[in-house]
């Protein structure tokens, strides 16, 4: 576990080391994300080193984001006054992109 | 008493509590409204406005939980490397799907903003909304919108696509379930994931690994489609 840990934060740690060096438009985490998954493949590091930390932190994730959720109630005047306008752009959005994926996938796969 | 909430260990204990409590109540009544979150969220903000506690107090301990989700992101990576195996064989198919799908995302819901006259900072703060929201929390700090308004927004979009996406599918005629988990792992992230578990397992496999390609997609070209459509990115 401890091993596994090191790992997940030693990514994450590489993730913001090169967003901070090179000022590239994305975050470090989500370098990470991509870094550890090429390791993985280049068997660089080894899929039981650092399953026992990401299977713990998969599992709780959305424990993670309730703080940010709870945060909207700071905001929640700014965005009531948009309700109607945010609802149906984030709806129809978002019935678009279902169906889009989906119909792209069920013509073509095999 | 407003010293004792300002205490790191009051906002972790409730933030645990309320989460252990919104799966107990999610776990007795199955009903898809009832998220664990969305109950976690609203018990906390509740909490909060009746004992007076400034968000800034939770927060000192909220911290602490949200810090994980730098690590969370991480750990997906080496979810996506466990499942990759797979969808091996529609691999083409599926990275096709989840980027125009998560493409026409992005620029639909900043396009609809637009042309009903929302602010430049709502916008920027929803041109993620599909994705995870440890991702879609990250993009929006990066293009100089409020994270809360995203991590609000991008709970109700999964939810909406748990309780709405496989219906309104179906309805569209979409019948491989395949296409139904890829569809709500792109639009709808990890709540719609859970969703496409119940299809099948397969179809959660391809929802979930949609939900990390399309984590990555967004995050490569937000930033890019908000200068292009609002031209106030620096």
């Amino acid at each position: 576990m401890l091993k596994a840990l090191a790992y997940i934060f030693g990514f994450l740690l590489l993730g913001e080391l090169i967003t901070y060096f090179f000022e590239i438009p994305i975050a470090g985490n989500i370098l990470g994300m991509f870094l550890i998954f090429i390791a993985l493949r280049l068997k660089i590091i080894k899929l039981q080193d650092v399953k026992p930390a990401s299977d713990k932190l998969i599992k709780y994730l959305v424990l993670f984001f309730i703080p940010y959720g709870v945060g909207l109630m700071v905001y929640f005047e700014i965005v009531a006054d948009y309700w109607m306008p945010i609802s149906i752009a984030v709806i129809a959005s978002t019935v678009i992109t279902l169906y889009i994926s989906a119909i792209i996938i069920e013509k073509l796969e095999r | 008493m407003q010293e004792f909430f300002q205490l790191p260990v009051f906002g972790v204990f409730i933030s645990i509590i309320a989460f252990a409590g919104g799966r107990q109540i999610r776990q007795k009544f199955d009903y898809v409204l009832l998220n664990p979150v969305l109950l976690a969220i609203l018990f906390i903000i509740s909490f909060l406005l009746i004992f007076n506690i400034d968000f800034e107090d939770y927060n000192r301990g909220g911290k602490f939980i949200s810090f994980f989700l730098g690590p969370s992101v991480v750990a997906l990576g080496v979810f996506f490397y466990e499942k990759y195996e797979e969808v091996k064989q529609n691999l083409k198919v599926f990275l096709l799907s989840v980027a125009v799908g998560g493409i026409s995302g992005i620029v639909t819901v900043i396009i609809f903003l637009m042309l009903l006259k929302v602010p430049g900072f709502i916008i920027e703060s929803l041109a993620a909304k599909s994705v995870t929201t440890p991702i879609a929390i990250e993009i929006t700090k990066l293009a100089g919108g409020i994270p809360e308004i995203t991590a609000g927004i991008v709970i109700a979009v999964g939810i909406f696509g748990n309780a709405f996406g496989p219906f309104i599918l179906k309805k569209l005629g979409v019948k491989s379930k395949i296409a139904i988990g890829t569809a709500l792992g792109t639009a709808a992230h990890g709540i719609g994931t859970a969703r496409a578990f119940e299809e099948s397992k397969l179809a959660g496999v391809y929802s979930g690994l949609a939900m990390c390609v399309n984590g990555i997609i967004t995050a490569l070209l937000t930033p890019y489609l908000l200068a292009l459509f609002l031209g106030n990115f620096t």
